[in-house]
């Protein structure tokens, strides 16, 4: 391959783990607090503060959503912990674990 | 001590220095959306950031012994120097390192006064590669891969400083499109301060990234000289000393804080609110450690700056593009003008020649770099005044935001974003 060829590939790659990381664990977090005001009621007294209490069920999607968020943030972590020991993140077993290059 | 040794020691010096300015150099990339969104003070923001490069320094178990290999042909493929370059107890290799990380420092040091986000990473390899041509003639430098593999200086450096920002806006900018069409509808009923979370966790993982990559790198260069000089013998460990100092030297110079670069960074290349920044920062994180996880080298500084342009342009806030030609120009000259720097200084060591010529290279430095300290005492720019509203309104030149007020963020006004800057993290109770 020559070098715009392996340019090509390396940055499509990386822009595709970008869009789903970077824009799409954003977009998760969103949506978690998108979720939690849905069936809830909101009123902000004379203070400004903001009070509302959202359904048990959007309580535990959004939950759910943050978990994702989580998880994500656990694989940018691995993959920090793996550069440094010299090693890499797999993703053959799908969840992710560290491996030796 | 013998002529090897005393450079060996200027060498060790000057590496540490330039770690400490890769350290303040890079504070923004990580920080410089938090400050300017308020989800962190100043002086938290920083400090929070060099316990994380500290941390994130410590991670690097793995020897970056090969950083060189990138650019010049300094090092076998292990890590330890070329033979034939070992005369004189390793004088030439220490030499060139020496004139190499000078030229990266003058670098770092001119952008920092000047406030621009330049790639501390393209300083270095520049220096080294400038050092490198001048101690080995043309024939030292590697200019691009084998065909298997992006390597040299236009696989390494060139391709990837122009493709790097293009990815991290395109993230950010859908990032920043898809939270805002989410949460527009209610926008009334959430707090910014959730944004804000959003923004330091990724901020954070930014930090310890860039701990881990960047410190590796001088404890790499340092390791060689002391390979070079015959002080040390393994290619798969490095001294711990070496470790302890380098990453002590990184989060030194992160707890300084560039706040130059922060406040180009965070307040004058586009006003961000915390949706925004939150966008931009996980965008920064996630483009860093997919490049890191993928093989593919990308510089922190062009990620990080992309990104807030992304996050910026995804809302249609007005971006002083004339502050984002300064980082173009900034990152166009970088490498070539670290590199003339580092050759120069390689020249006028070895014209002097022995400890003597690495000792005046090390004087120019310290002269120039006193200089540096002053100048920038003239104009103060610190944790008190990293936020203050950006002057230069009138630069703004995106026809559509023509008339915008510069605090204002865009067409929205369904929150109380047009603070966002001086503003405190929320203090609202849910319950």
């Amino acid at each position: 391959m020559n070098t715009l060829q392996l340019l090509l590939k390396g940055a499509s790659e990386v822009l595709v783990a970008g869009l789903v990381f970077g824009a799409g664990l954003p977009f998760v977090y969103a949506v978690a607090l998108r979720v939690l005001t849905i069936g809830s009621t909101a009123y902000a007294d004379p203070s400004g503060e903001i009070h509302s209490t959202p359904r048990m069920s959007s309580r535990l999607f959004a939950a759910l959503l943050i978990a994702v968020v989580v998880a994500g943030i656990v694989v940018g972590m691995m993959i920090i912990v793996a550069t440094g020991f010299g090693k890499e993140v797999s993703f053959a077993n799908i969840y992710p674990t560290i491996v030796d290059k | 001590m013998d002529a090897a040794n005393i450079t060996l020691v200027l060498v060790i010096v000057t590496a540490l220095a330039f770690d400490f300015t890769n350290g303040f150099h890079d504070t923004a990339n990580a920080m410089a959306a938090s400050i300017s969104t308020g989800a962190l003070k100043p002086k938290v923001a920083v400090g929070l950031s060099a316990v994380l490069n500290l941390v994130g320094a410590f991670l690097s178990v793995q020897v970056a012994l090969t950083v060189t290999n990138a650019v010049i042909n300094l090092q076998t493929k292990d890590g330890a120097p070329n033979p034939e370059l070992l005369a004189d107890g390793g004088q030439a290799v220490l030499l060139i390192i020496l004139a190499g990380l000078a030229g990266g420092i003058l670098w770092n040091l001119f952008t920092w006064l000047l406030g621009l986000p330049s790639s501390s990473s393209h300083a270095l390899l520049g220096g080294l590669t400038g050092a490198g041509a001048a101690g080995l003639g043309w024939a030292g430098v590697k200019w691009s891969g084998d065909g298997t593999k992006l390597d040299g200086v236009v696989g390494k450096i060139l391709l990837p400083s122009m493709i790097s920002p293009v990815i991290a806006i395109a993230v950010a900018f859908t990032g920043c499109w898809l939270v805002h069409k989410v949460t527009e509808s209610v926008m009334h009923r959430l707090e910014e301060r959730y944004f804000r979370y959003g923004q330091v966790g990724s901020a954070s993982l930014v930090s310890i990234a860039h701990g881990t990559n960047d410190a590796q790198k001088t404890m790499g260069v340092m390791t060689l000289a002391l390979i070079a000089s015959g002080h040390w013998t393994s290619t798969t460990s490095i001294p711990v000393w070496v470790k302890f100092s380098a990453a002590t030297a990184i989060a030194a110079g992160t707890y300084l804080g560039g706040w130059r670069i922060i406040r180009t960074l965070g307040k004058g290349l586009v006003d961000i609110t915390p949706r925004q920044g939150m966008s931009s920062d996980g965008s920064t994180a996630a483009v860093l450690l997919s490049a890191s996880h993928l093989g593919f080298a990308l510089s922190t500084t062009h990620v990080a700056t992309g990104s807030v342009l992304g996050g910026g342009l995804g809302r249609g806030t007005p971006v002083r593009w004339s502050t984002a030609g300064r980082m173009v120009t900034a990152w166009a000259t970088t490498f070539p003008i670290a590199a003339l720097m580092g050759a120069l200084m390689w020249w006028i060591g070895d014209s002097v020649g022995g400890a003597v010529g690495a000792s005046v290279v090390f004087l120019i430095l310290a002269g120039f770099s006193t200089w540096i300290f002053r100048s920038s005492r003239r104009e103060h720019v610190g944790a008190d005044n990293v936020n203050d509203e950006w002057e230069k309104a009138a630069e703004i030149t995106s026809p559509a935001y023509e008339h915008a007020p510069v605090t204002h963020t865009g067409d929205h006004t369904d929150d109380d974003e047009a603070e966002h800057g001086r503003a405190e993290p929320t203090e609202t109770k849910t319950h």
